[in-house]
This record gives C-alpha cells, sequence and structure tokens, in this order.
C-alpha cells in the first residue's frame, strides 16, 4: 500500500507525553522552578526539560511517527527501532531529571546521571532522526511540509549534541576549558536550536499538511509559503551555526550579536510569511463549520504572534534578558503545547477509529469519528488553557509569582481534563452503547495501537 | 450485458458504495467525489478506480476495503477490483453539490 499504516507506538508516545506536561504543570503550581528559582537554577532547568523533551518531543515524535509516512506518501523506514528511540528518550529524560535534582542538592546518586541522560537522549534522538530522515530520504525531492520537518530534525541533531556537551561539562567528565565556555555562551543556542528549530519548524511544517486536510483549504507549494521555509532556515543556520561558530573562533561580542540579530529578523519575516498563509488557507477553505481542533488552534496561533510582537518589542526595549521566561513560557505553553493539545483532540479520535471500526467500515454501520468527542462540553476547557497561558505570561512579565501559580494551575487543570476526554475517546465512552462496538470490532487498547499492516 | 444493463448494474455499485464514510469528513465516498470510474465487464467483473483526499493517508487501506466489499455485495457482481490512484489528485471541487452544501459552501 502506498503510504502509511497505523503506528504501533504513537499512542504511548501520547500517554507518556501527557504524563509529563500533567507534572511539570503540577511542580510549576507547587511554585517549584522559575519565577520562584533563576532561569538557569537546577530546579527551573528539571521543569523546562520535563515539557521540552518529556511532553513536547515526545509528542512530536508520536505524531512524526504515524505523520511522516503521510507526508511523504511511503512507509516508515525501520519501525522497529521505534520503540528502542522512545525508550532511550524515556530513560534519559530520568536520568537527566535526577541529574537536575542531583546539581540542586535534593538527591545524592553518587553517579554521573547527568551525563548518562545525556548519553541516553542523544542514543534516543540519533534513531529517531536516522528512521524519520531515512523515510523522508527516499521521497526526494520534499514537499513543502516534509522540507520543514526535515530542517526540524536538523535542528534536533544540532540541539542534542549541544545538550550532550553541557551534560559532560556540567558533571565534571569533560573537563576542558572548551566545554567550559560552551556551558557558559551556548544555552540560548541549545534552546534556540530546540523551540524555534526542532520545536517550531516541524509543528508548523505538519500544520502544513493538517490544517489543508481538516479545513478542506488548498494544498499548495506556494512561494510565499517556500520563502517562509528558506528565511526560517537561515534563521536556523545562522543561530545554531553561525553565531557559535563566530563566537568560539574569537569574534568580537558586536559580530556575534549582529549575527543573532540578522538571524531573529529572519526568522520573524519567517513567521510573519507563516501567519499570512494560514490566514490564506482558512480564508480558501471549503469547511465553512471548522471541528474543535481547529477552532482551539486559534489561540496556539493567536499565542505564535503575540510571542513574535512581545520579542520585538523586548527587543526594542532592551529588556529580552529581564524577561526571557515570559517569552519561553509564551511559545512553549501557548503556541507549541495549544497547538498539540488542539490536534490531539482530532487525532486521539482519528486513530482510534481507524483501529477499531476500520476493520468493519462499509460492512457495518459505524459511528463517525465526531462521536468519538463531545464538542460542545470541552469547548471550555480549550478556553480556560488559553486564559491561563495569557495570564501566566502576563504574571511573568509584570513580576507576579502568584498569579502565575494560579494561571499554571488553570491550564492544569483544563489540561487534567483533556487528559480524561481523550481517555474517553480512546475508550468509546462516548459512541451510544447500541453502536459502540459492532459485530468484528473490539475495544482499543488504552496506550498501544493494535498492529494493522496496510 | 447490454448497455443499459452495464449502466443499472454501475448505479447499484455506486448506490452501495454511499455506505462506505470517509472517517475524517464523515461523508460517503461517493459524494466527497473519491470514486472516479468503475467499469463492469461481461462477465460481472467490476473494477473501481478511487482516491483518498490525502495520499498515504493511514485510512486507506481500509478505505479501498470497504469499497471492494461494498461494491462485491452487489449482487450482479462476480467479482470487484479496486485500483488506487492519484492522477488526477482529489480536490475539495470534486465533491457533489450535496457534500459541498453539508460542508457550509
Amino acid at each position: 500500500m502506498m503510504g502509511a499504516s497505523l503506528s504501533r507506538w504513537t499512542m504511548s508516545c501520547f500517554a507518556a507525553a501527557l504524563v509529563a506536561f500533567v507534572a511539570a504543570q503540577a511542580l510549576m503550581v507547587a511554585g517549584y522552578g522559575y519565577p520562584a528559582a533563576p532561569l538557569r537554577a537546577p530546579e527551573t532547568l528539571l521543569v523546562v526539560h520535563l515539557v521540552a523533551i518529556g511532553w513536547l518531543s515526545l509528542l512530536m515524535m508520536g505524531a512524526l511517527f504515524q505523520f511522516v509516512p503521510v507526508l511523504v506518501a511511503k512507509p516508515l523506514r525501520d519501525p522497529a527501532l521505534v520503540l528502542p528511540a522512545v525508550l532511550c528518550v524515556l530513560c534519559g529524560l530520568a536520568f537527566l531529571l535526577a541529574g537536575f535534582l542531583q546539581m540542586a542538592g535534593a538527591i545524592e546518586p553518587g553517579l554521573p546521571v547527568l551525563a548518562w541522560g545525556g548519553g541516553l537522549l542523544v542514543c534516543g534522538f540519533s534513531l529517531s532522526i536516522w528512521l524519520l530522515a531515512h523515510t523522508l530520504w527516499q521521497a526526494r525531492p520534499l514537499g513543502l511540509s516534509a522540507r520543514f520537518v526535515a530542517t526540524g530534525l536538523a535542528s534536533l541533531a544540532a540541539a542534542m549534541a549541544l545538550g550532550l556537551a553541557f551534560a559532560l561539562a556540567l558533571s565534571g567528565i569533560v573537563d576542558l576549558p572548551f566545554a567550559v565556555a560552551l556551558d557558559q555562551r551556548a544555552v540560548p543556542f541549545h534552546a534556540t536550536a530546540g523551540i524555534a528549530g526542532w520545536l517550531t519548524f516541524t509543528a508548523i511544517g505538519v500544520t502544513y499538511r493538517l490544517l489543508p486536510m481538516f479545513m478542506l483549504s488548498p494544498e499548495g507549494d506556494r512561494a510565499i509559503s517556500r520563502a517562509g521555509w528558506l528565511l526560517g532556515s537561515a534563521a536556523l543556520a545562522l543561530v545554531v551555526v553561525a553565531a557559535p561558530a563566530a563566537a568560539f573562533a574569537g569574534a568580537g561580542e558586536r559580530t556575534v550579536a549582529l549575527i543573532v540579530l540578522a538571524a531573529g529578523l529572519c526568522g520573524c519575516a519567517a513567521v510573519a510569511l507563516y501567519g499570512i498563509d494560514l490566514a490564506w488557507l482558512y480564508r480558501k477553505r471549503k469547511r465553512r463549520a471548522v471541528e474543535l481542533n481547529i477552532r482551539a488552534s486559534a489561540g496556539a496561533f493567536a499565542a505564535l504572534l503575540l510571542a513574535l510582537l512581545l520579542l520585538l518589542a523586548l527587543a526594542a526595549t532592551g529588556g529580552l534578558a529581564e524577561h526571557a521566561g515570559a517569552l519561553v513560557y509564551l511559545v512553549a505553553f501557548g503556541w507549541l503545547s495549544g497547538l498539540g493539545l488542539s490536534q490531539l483532540y482530532k487525532i486521539v479520535p482519528f486513530l482510534t477509529w481507524l483501529e477499531c471500526y476500520g476493520p468493519v467500515m462499509g460492512r457495518k454501520p459505524t459511528p463517525r469519528v465526531q462521536d468519538l468527542v463531545v464538542e460542545r462540553r470541552d469547548t471550555g476547557w480549550f478556553v480556560l488553557y488559553f486564559l491561563g497561558v495569557y495570564a501566566g505570561t502576563a504574571a511573568l512579565l509584570a513580576g507576579w509569582p502568584e498569579l502565575f501559580r494560579l494561571a499554571a494551575a488553570a491550564t492544569l487543570a483544563a489540561t487534567l481534563a483533556l487528559v480524561v476526554e481523550f481517555v474517553l475517546a480512546r475508550r468509546l465512552a462516548n459512541v451510544a452503547a447500541a453502536s459502540r462496538l459492532p459485530e468484528g470490532t473490539r475495544l482499543p487498547r488504552l496506550f498501544i495501537a493494535g498492529q494493522r499492516q496496510g | 450485458m447490454s448497455g443499459a444493463g452495464e449502466a443499472a448494474l454501475r448505479e447499484a455499485v455506486m448506490s452501495a458504495l454511499r455506505v462506505v464514510i470517509d472517517p475524517e469528513l464523515g461523508e460517503n465516498v461517493v459524494d466527497l467525489g473519491l470514486i472516479y470510474r468503475i467499469d463492469i465487464a461481461e462477465d460481472g467483473a467490476a473494477v473501481v478506480e478511487m482516491t483518498t483526499t490525502t495520499k498515504g493517508c493511514p485510512a486507506t487501506s481500509y478505505l479501498k476495503e470497504a469499497v471492494e466489499s461494498a461494491a462485491w455485495a452487489v449482487p450482479g457482481i462476480a467479482y470487484a477490483d479496486v485500483r488506487l490512484t492519484y492522477e488526477p489528485p482529489w480536490t475539495p471541487d470534486m465533491m457533489s453539490p450535496v457534500a459541498q452544501q453539508r460542508f457550509g459552501r
């Protein structure tokens, strides 16, 4: 068959990712990490990596294992590597978090767990990059969505390499002036490669394919989209390759700042072009009444636009260093997490429907995918989530940590409610009992998709 | 088989295919315009040429099998062969006016 079958481990990745997301938000509500602790404190690093790796990266990996074959209309290469990749990332994350607890003085394992974590994460991400890049490679020339994903994977490799260098340096395994200097100066490059390169670029690539599917908009490789990809890729190359290279070659701070400024301008232009493209896709849609996953995504796109405006305002007023935490929070929770939750609201029922009802399609009456969720009930949870994120960003900017914890409690409550909805969708609980399980079907397992090769 | 007989059988197959619903859009494959051609030979062997809304969609194999079994169930059809094609690629403009109206156009 041309293209994709159901990915066996995607639902497991989603489940693990949601557990990490809930845990991270619970820590924030408890006042653990930033803003109660400094941005580079071990407690903050723990929460940041729980969100960036545990939630967002596992979510993205699960999505890509399922959707890269859709993007390129080729089956996933080396699917046997998916489970080892996911297990390495999970174990690596556990060791990494233990390493941050060790740095914070909370535990004393007597082992270089941070370095072990870094090593395991490199193994897991390298396996993921290998099988996804291998799948993309066989489908050249790549379409627009796949090109964004390819750039995202390259950025993941860069973020991973820098992260390993930090882990080795902080563990004291590598005791070289180079590693110490790297740790001090390269953190912004590591964060940019991870958040802007890997997560944002990949998310944009996936939306270029999913939004036309869900809204019945024209799919096209428009010049404006290609320009956005080129500008974004140039921005990433400048900030992830050129700026660190210049810094370590001994170039002055002014040169490095100019490179970062050029990258920022290219990046802002790329996001602006993406925004224009989104508006065009929405205007050209054939599906007038869009579903909740699309309506909820509007909150994420608004967060991306707000983050862009906030970046420009902070850069113009010299407040970027002071308010970097608020900016990263808005991007991670508003744009990336908001988009992730919105699309899970469609993807989980869709994959569940295929797994359960696909085998009897056309032979037995089946419910619709939309019957697996109750949109009217769930709209409020998305509203609460995005209001919480916007309030949390404002609280961080204003320096009100108690209001931030309250906002985090709102996003946590909304996330938990949506997790319950995902479980109900997996259990077909919203489907009328009479049509829930026609003959020849069976209830899907909660975390592991039943295997069916196309 | 006479021309009229083949046309009636083709119409019966088309009608049977309306029970196959594209899971993502919740609309039947005929009104979505996913069925490009139906040929029926003298011996009752049917060849159905179809597409999917997205190339590489995970629902593809399910849709193909569903179309095959729905066509095969029509009295007078001895065998159904479903062929997948992406030439021309599907666009929303291929939907029937009824389906377009349901999506709010």
